[in-house]
């Protein structure tokens, strides 16, 4: 799944891979990243609207996220991740469980000698 | 706390117009604005610290953001960066050099004094009589640019002169004699009076006349050398960053040029 395109952007921060993670399974509008971003399953990430909004920018100039055109109302529109987005975030959820599975293994082996 | 709380809104629209970059607070004014009105309807947040968080996050995320943006203009254009690296190595290249000639400007200043004290430190050592040592010469220290010594005894005393200053015989800091206990030979920037610094070397006599000569001249010369070269250092340094500025200026507006699309 990963590429050299992808992994030039890796690793992400913190507020990237919660962005990408809320759109991950649908198209979101402002408040509902942030809102799912702040949650545990979210990587409780604190966004506020201006770390969120230079983030989106971001992300949509390296066309990892896109609006969709779509809105209820002109103030709230809504996001989704592109493909090569969920290249990237792809890319970064398998570098973090790479890490993930070897600090589990360390500190079980730490917690076994203890 | 009424919700929403118009009062803090417009503060933070107001906030947010002065401090946002300009493209970003275009483009998402509104829906920052309207993501601030679902939170606070949300009820799920404490007032005070959702308050203070947006705040917070405004000035953080607007500083980050300029930064962010001030980086990419300055990489956006890398005729900018090599002309402030070259100048950068130009200006901490040219000042080392100045300041090694200066260096070596000074030292030479010591060099004639160095081989006096040597050969009159010998004959006194060799039981010479320092009246038949020191040439029979009177220099005026304050004006003339002639090389002189005296021979002061082992109590700091001065003996004998080739040098006067204002009618009397100079004698240099208690200091340096508590030094030249320890040191056959020193020198240094004597200044006597206020204006007048003298390249001096003192060395120790041993023998018959124990003691220390002190050889000196005024260093009216080199510093002149040293002015010369400085203002000629400083104006080479500016034509540098003139021509260095013209070009890279030319470069630039040629290649801004090339990218812009011409006309069919």
């Amino acid at each position: 799944m990963s590429s050299p395109a992808s992994d030039q952007y890796l690793p992400l921060t913190p507020a990237v891979f919660a962005i990408l993670l809320a759109l991950s399974d649908r198209e979101k509008h402002g408040y509902a990243i942030m809102k799912e971003a702040a949650m545990p399953a979210g990587g409780q990430i604190k966004l506020g609207p201006g770390t969120l909004y230079g983030t989106l920018d971001r992300l949509m100039r390296d066309a990892l996220v896109e609006e969709t055109g779509l809105t209820d109302d002109r103030r709230r529109r809504y996001y989704r991740l592109t493909q090569f987005g969920s290249q990237v975030l792809a890319a970064e959820t398998s570098r973090l469980s790479t890490a993930l599975r070897t600090a589990r293994a360390r500190v079980t082996a730490e917690e076994v000698r203890a | 706390m009424s919700r929403p709380n118009a009062f803090l809104l417009a503060a933070y629209s107001a906030l947010l117009k002065l401090i946002y970059p300009t493209h970003l607070y275009t483009c998402y004014r509104d829906q920052m604005l309207q993501t601030i009105r679902d939170a606070d309807s949300d009820r799920t947040y404490n007032g005070f610290q959702f308050w203070s968080y947006l705040f917070a996050d405004l000035i953080r995320s607007s500083l980050l953001e300029h930064t962010r943006m001030f980086r990419n203009r300055i990489f956006a254009r890398p005729i900018l960066i090599h002309t402030l690296a070259l100048a950068l190595i130009l200006t901490v290249g040219g000042l080392f050099a100045a300041l090694t000639i200066q260096a070596a400007l000074r030292r030479s200043a010591d060099q004639p004094q160095m081989q006096m004290a040597d050969k009159y430190a010998s004959a006194l050592a060799s039981g010479s009589r320092i009246q038949n040592t020191l040439p029979p010469l009177q220099v005026d220290i304050q004006h003339s640019l002639e090389p002189f010594a005296i021979f002061y005894d082992a109590t700091g005393h001065a003996v004998e002169a080739t040098g006067h200053l204002a009618d009397s015989i100079p004698t240099p800091p208690l200091g340096v004699f508590v030094h030249m206990r320890t040191h056959a030979i020193s020198k240094f920037t004597w200044q006597p009076r206020s204006g007048l610094r003298i390249a001096a070397v003192m060395r120790r006599v041993e023998g018959p006349q124990p003691g220390f000569i002190l050889v000196g001249r005024s260093l009216q010369f080199t510093e002149v050398d040293e002015a010369l070269l400085r203002r000629g250092t400083f104006v080479t340094w500016l034509l540098l960053m003139c021509l260095l500025a013209a070009g890279a200026l030319y470069l630039d507006r040629a290649e801004r040029l090339r990218r812009s699309p011409t006309p069919a």
